[in-house]
């Protein structure tokens, strides 16, 4: 199929579905999610554990295990369906089109076997008549961009003989030496230091300027997505609760759970009397997902409306949406000041479109 | 609320205004704040279930592991209460019962059968009643007397004769077979037949009986009821001393923790079954001078328990107890750096009273499945080491030695072996199912 | 490595040593004195003999002594069994038979147990899986003797007609067949459930998600990246497995009628032959230390992790 790279958008989720059928019955992980990834964009991720943020990347790569599975939405990647592939399509395309990278990197890699084998196992995936001598050039050249010195050493030793951050950039090289167009990294940073995450985030962007990657970054840790991503989606038991641009989500939150999440993280510039105000309650069971808005019970603004109907979702802004029924609202009042809307008690009479 | 800074107005953003006038419908009270009650009512609660609960209810679920259970109570009614309900017991030799097969032909087909065999056998083919008359006829004729040993010998020759394959003779499944006589349930020698018939209550040899006329099915279920104490006894004694030692060991630290686990590898290499071995072999003349020195209850217990099964337990108490308590060692560690020990410690509390209240019923979980899982390693062993012939001493019977002394009339009497074979091999693969559906209730972190 | 290597070669002699050491004890426990079993001897006879085997003197003495014989190979003499004969030359005779049924119960065992884990665990879920679940549970139920009993009954003549395999052992290979096949059920049905548990943990750990990530294929996954982690705790079920062998030995000997170690042993025991009750002892005892070593060797050339650490996990 002929496309043009540049016009299509490199990754479009619609409605998202993903449930688990476990034997206390149906756990539904995400609730029906949309967003855009473009090449040259980093899309942030954020949410608490539980909140649907892991499970929803799974889904797109593929790597959704039972008992979970897809049960409405599309996922298109580059124009093409990627819910309607086979399976060995969908192998082919792991590793090449889509990379994934993971949180621990102790435990994700294999300790038995050298970094050497594992990065030219991946190249040979894909890349069926590549001699062994030009793999292993290529993998070292790569981990040479990691920013790892030494490599002929590197490439005889095992994971266990790596610290932390090394081994971070071996994944980060093992993900990216087949060149994908799109990387979705599940908390990358979050098991390491914090002057190793500030590397890693450093490496990452170089890379994924020099590569044009869409990347989408998964975390909960709001300092990184300030760090690196362009767009922020906010998700919350399953549903993104609020999407846009990285300064507008900063500066200008629409929901309260954004808020929440600003006003508890702790900041450097902050008086010492200013105290970090956390967010009461807990998460939502996802076992039998409430009617309403699933942040209501820990919103101190809830309002009945709330506890009875999903909000819908509110243009704030250039690409910046929430779904709160505060921000309804909002919108009622103005267009009450605006007068578009009829008075109250006269029949409804036909308006005329405002713009 | 939010600055006004970048703040567009949301009216004139939303795609379709068509929104705005649903929205403009809803009723006045929608955008009231909530309550907390009503806050409180939204969340379904989940009930919170207690560990043990929540262990049961996931026992529950599982199919095999709850047969597994009523299977194990089956037996253990059948090793406990069963001698009682049988009026034979394990000791006791039935005169003229002697080598019943689980089935018995009624008296007139015995008859018939007989009368077709002399019919077709040139050699004259007693029955070992007959035989025994025969026998007995011919001993008082020469002014002896017929011994028991000599009267079930005969006994013995003339049922197997009756069985043997030859050319000439007819044994008497083939009579029976060309009679068309089906033989029925139960063992019953001739008299208990005759008994029958004149009205009596007999009861029936379930499984037939052995050489000497002892019930099979009884000595089973004794034999079953060994088995169970045994291996419950052995899984007590590795639980009380892999417990204390792994939890002070896992506790203390430091030196003592690394003196008591070089000593714990040393064991563990062992072959302990050589041991048990050696054990038996050399214990049995000490042991037996102790019984003789005495008559108090300690030395009835070696007695009754025999130098075998006491060399076995000295073994468990010796060597066994070791992996139990590297898995307590194992929790214990784990354990002890949760606050709560280092806040029992600054209230004052002293290493036991830790390790009792706080530490061990935070691993009763692994401590209940491991205990469990020793049982039926332990009535395997002993099993084992009863078919050996240094497991339980006579005239106490054991699944095990019920085997081994089945071993030799295997191909006549293929039951005796494999009855108690068959019941063994029931408990155990019981005992295992239920202790791995134990383990899959109380760690559910472990998947399948 | 070295360090590994040392400790654990330390540790194997220490325990020949206490295995020795406890056996030496033992014996000694016994009351009255090995005199007594034949004739009643007087007092003198008593003593000079004691002179004469040394066993007057004080115990530490004579352990030492016990123990230098064993170092050269003076594992005793028969008393009873073969009046006479060095216990060492008994052992020579008999143990091979053992040796050779032991040696091929456990490579069928290790042949079709490891492949059958690996199915179970790859087609886990489906009739497959349960059907070996089952079998194997059923198997490493079954005691050793009801096993090999089932074995010569049914296919030894017990059922009438069906007479596949020679009864008494005598040495031709078609004799081997059921011993062996007896003696390493247990060890495969166990070892397969080993595996397949095994198989199931490394295919639940993160690098093989790091591995479905990397676009591999399935067949590669499992018999790449699972399968050697899976090995590893199945090497250490091995070492319990060759002593387990060793002692089942002994029932299938009897079962059989195998003219090997384990029999003479149990026959010594009932016999109260004592030196050859220890030297064979010993002589098993050390044999299984000497196995366990091995592997415990063999099992750090398959984890590399355990190259640069200061000894076993």
């Amino acid at each position: 199929m002929e496309q043009e790279k540049k016009n299509d958008k490199l990754l479009e989720v619609r409605d998202l579905k993903v449930s688990f059928f476990t034997p206390a019955g149906e756990v539904k992980a995400v609730n029906g999610i949309s967003y855009d990834v473009n090449y040259d964009e980093v899309m942030g991720v954020v949410g608490e554990s539980g909140s649907g943020k892991s499970v929803e990347a799974y889904s797109i790569i593929g790597l959704l295990q039972n008992p979970g599975k897809v049960v409405g939405g599309s996922i298109t990647f580059e124009g093409q369906d990627m819910l309607s592939k086979t399976k060995n399509e969908m192998i082919d395309f792991r590793g090449k089109e889509v990379a994934m990278i993971f949180q621990n990197p102790m435990t994700c890699l294999n300790p038995v076997y050298t970094i050497g084998n594992q990065l030219v196992e991946a190249l040979k995936a894909h890349d069926k008549e590549i001699s062994k001598e030009d793999a292993e050039k290529h993998a070292m050249k790569m981990l040479e961009e990691v920013g790892i010195n030494n490599v002929e050493k590197r490439m005889k030793q095992y994971p266990h003989e790596l610290s932390g951050g090394m081994r971070q950039r071996v994944m980060i090289a093992m993900g990216l030496i087949c060149h994908p167009k799109l990387l979705i990294a599940d908390e990358p940073t979050t098991a390491l230091d914090v002057t190793i995450q500030a590397q890693i985030l450093e490496l990452m962007k170089k890379l994924q300027k020099q590569n044009h990657m869409g990347i989408i970054f998964i975390t909960h840790n709001l300092g990184v997505v300030a760090e690196i991503c362009d767009k922020v989606s906010v998700m919350y038991a399953g549903k993104m609760v609020e999407q846009g641009p990285v300064d507008d989500i900063f500066y200008n939150p629409g929901h309260p759970y954004t808020k929440g999440l600003l006003r508890s993280m702790p900041r450097v510039d902050a008086e010492s009397y200013e105290r970090l105000i956390p967010i009461e309650g807990s998460p939502v069971d996802m076992l039998n997902p409430p009617e309403g808005c699933p942040f209501a019970p820990r919103c101190e603004h809830a309002m009945k409306i709330c506890l009875q109907k999903m909000p819908p979702y509110v243009e704030l802004g250039d690409n910046h949406r929430a779904a709160c029924w505060l921000r309804v609202q909002d919108c009622l009042e103005e267009a009450k000041e605006e007068h578009v809307l009829p008075e109250q008690n006269t029949e409804k009479t036909e308006v005329d479109n405002h713009e | 609320m939010s600055g006004k800074k970048r703040f567009q107005k949301p009216g004139s953003l939303q795609p379709n205004i068509d929104d705005i006038l649903e929205w403009s419908k809803l009723p006045e009270d929608a955008f009231e704040p909530a309550s907390t009650q009503e806050k409180a009512d939204f969340i379904k609660d989940r009930k919170s279930v207690s560990y043990w609960a929540d262990a049961w209810r996931r026992l529950r679920r599982n199919k095999v592991a709850m047969v597994a259970l009523a299977i194990i109570i089956a037996l253990v009614i059948f090793g406990f209460v069963g001698p009682s309900v049988v009026p034979y017991t394990y000791k006791q030799q039935v005169r003229g019962s002697e080598s019943l097969h689980p089935w018995h032909y009624t008296l007139e087909d015995q008859e018939k059968i007989n009368a077709y065999m002399e019919e077709h056998n040139q050699t004259e083919n007693l029955t070992p009643d007959e035989a025994v008359e025969k026998a007995k006829a011919e001993a008082e004729a020469e002014g002896k007397e017929l011994s028991r040993i000599e009267e079930s010998k005969i006994r013995a020759k003339a049922s197997v004769s009756q069985q043997k394959e030859s050319d000439e003779h007819v044994t008497e499944a083939e009579a029976a077979k060309a009679l068309g006589i089906k033989h029925k349930a139960f063992g019953y020698s001739a008299q208990e037949l005759q008994k029958k018939a004149d009205g009596e209550k007999v009861f029936p040899h379930v499984f037939g009986t052995d050489d000497q006329g002892r019930d099979i099915m009884v000595r089973v279920m004794v034999g079953t009821r060994i088995s169970i104490i045994v291996g419950v006894c052995a899984a007590i004694i590795v639980l009380i001393i892999g417990a204390l030692y792994g939890s002070i060991s896992g506790y203390c630290g430091g030196v003592v923790d690394t003196v008591m686990q070089r000593i714990v590898e040393i064991i563990y290499s062992i072959p302990e079954m050589l041991i048990i071995l050696l054990l038996s072999a050399t214990l049995k003349p000490a042991l037996e001078q102790f019984q003789n020195s005495g008559n108090g209850p300690l030395q009835n217990l070696v007695t009754i328990l025999g130098p075998n099964l006491i060399s076995m337990f000295i073994a468990f108490g010796l060597l066994y107890w070791v992996t139990m308590s590297r898995i307590i060692r194992g929790q214990i560690l784990q354990l002890k750096q949760q606050e709560y020990v280092t806040a029992a410690r600054a209230l004052g509390a002293k290493g036991g009273r830790i390790i009792g209240k706080h530490l061990l019923p935070n691993c009763i979980g692994q401590i209940i499945t491991t205990t469990f899982l020793q049982i039926p390693s332990a009535i395997f062993l002993e099993s084992f080491l009863s078919f050996i012939g240094v497991g339980v001493s006579a005239p106490l019977t054991s699944l095990g030695s019920m085997c081994s002394e089945a071993l030799s009339g295997l191909s006549t009497y293929p039951y005796r072996l494999f009855i108690p074979a068959g019941i063994l091999s029931l408990m155990i693969l019981a005992l295992n199912l239920f202790g791995d559906g134990l383990r899959d209730a109380l760690d559910p972190k472990l998947k399948k | 490595m070295a360090k590994y290597t040392a400790r654990r070669v330390l540790m194997a002699i220490v325990t020949v040593l206490v295995v020795a050491c406890v056996t030496f004890f033992l014996m000694n426990a016994i009351p009255g004195n090995p005199w007594l079993s034949e004739k009643t001897p007087t007092q003198a006879t008593i003593d000079a003999l004691n002179a004469k085997y040394g066993l007057d003197q004080p115990l530490i003495v004579q352990l030492g002594k016990y123990l230098g014989n064993l170092l050269h190979g003076d594992f005793g003499t028969s008393i009873k069994m073969q009046k006479n004969r060095a216990v060492l030359d008994i052992i020579k005779e008999m143990f091979p038979v053992s040796a050779k049924v032991g040696v091929f119960a456990l490579l069928w065992a290790v042949a079709v147990g490891l492949p059958l884990g690996c199915l179970a665990a790859y087609k886990r879920g489906t009739w497959v899986d349960s059907f070996l679940r089952v079998v194997c549970t059923i198997g490493i139920s079954m005691p050793g003797f009801v096993v090999a009993t089932l074995l010569l009954h049914t296919l030894c003549g017990g059922i009438p007609g069906f007479k596949v395999f020679p009864a008494l052992f005598d040495g031709t290979p078609k004799s081997y067949v059921l011993p062996c096949l007896a003696l390493g059920f247990y060890p495969m049905c166990y070892l397969s459930r080993q595996t397949r548990t095994a198989m199931l943990d490394s295919i639940n750990q993160e690098y093989i998600k790091t591995a479905r990530a990397k676009g591999l294929k399935n067949g590669k996954i499992i018999f790449k990246h699972a399968l050697r982690n899976a090995l590893i705790p199945v090497i250490t079920y091995l070492g319990p497995q060759i002593a387990f062998t060793l002692c089942g030995g002994m029932v299938v000997e009897q079962v059989f009628s195998i003219p090997g170690l384990g029999r003479y042993f149990i026959q010594a025991i009932q016999n109260r032959d004592y030196p050859l009750i220890m030297g064979t002892t010993i002589f098993l005892a050390s044999f299984i230390v000497i196995m366990n070593l091995i592997v415990d060797l063999c099992y750090k050339l398959v984890d590399p992790r355990i190259n640069l650490s200061k000894g076993g996990n």
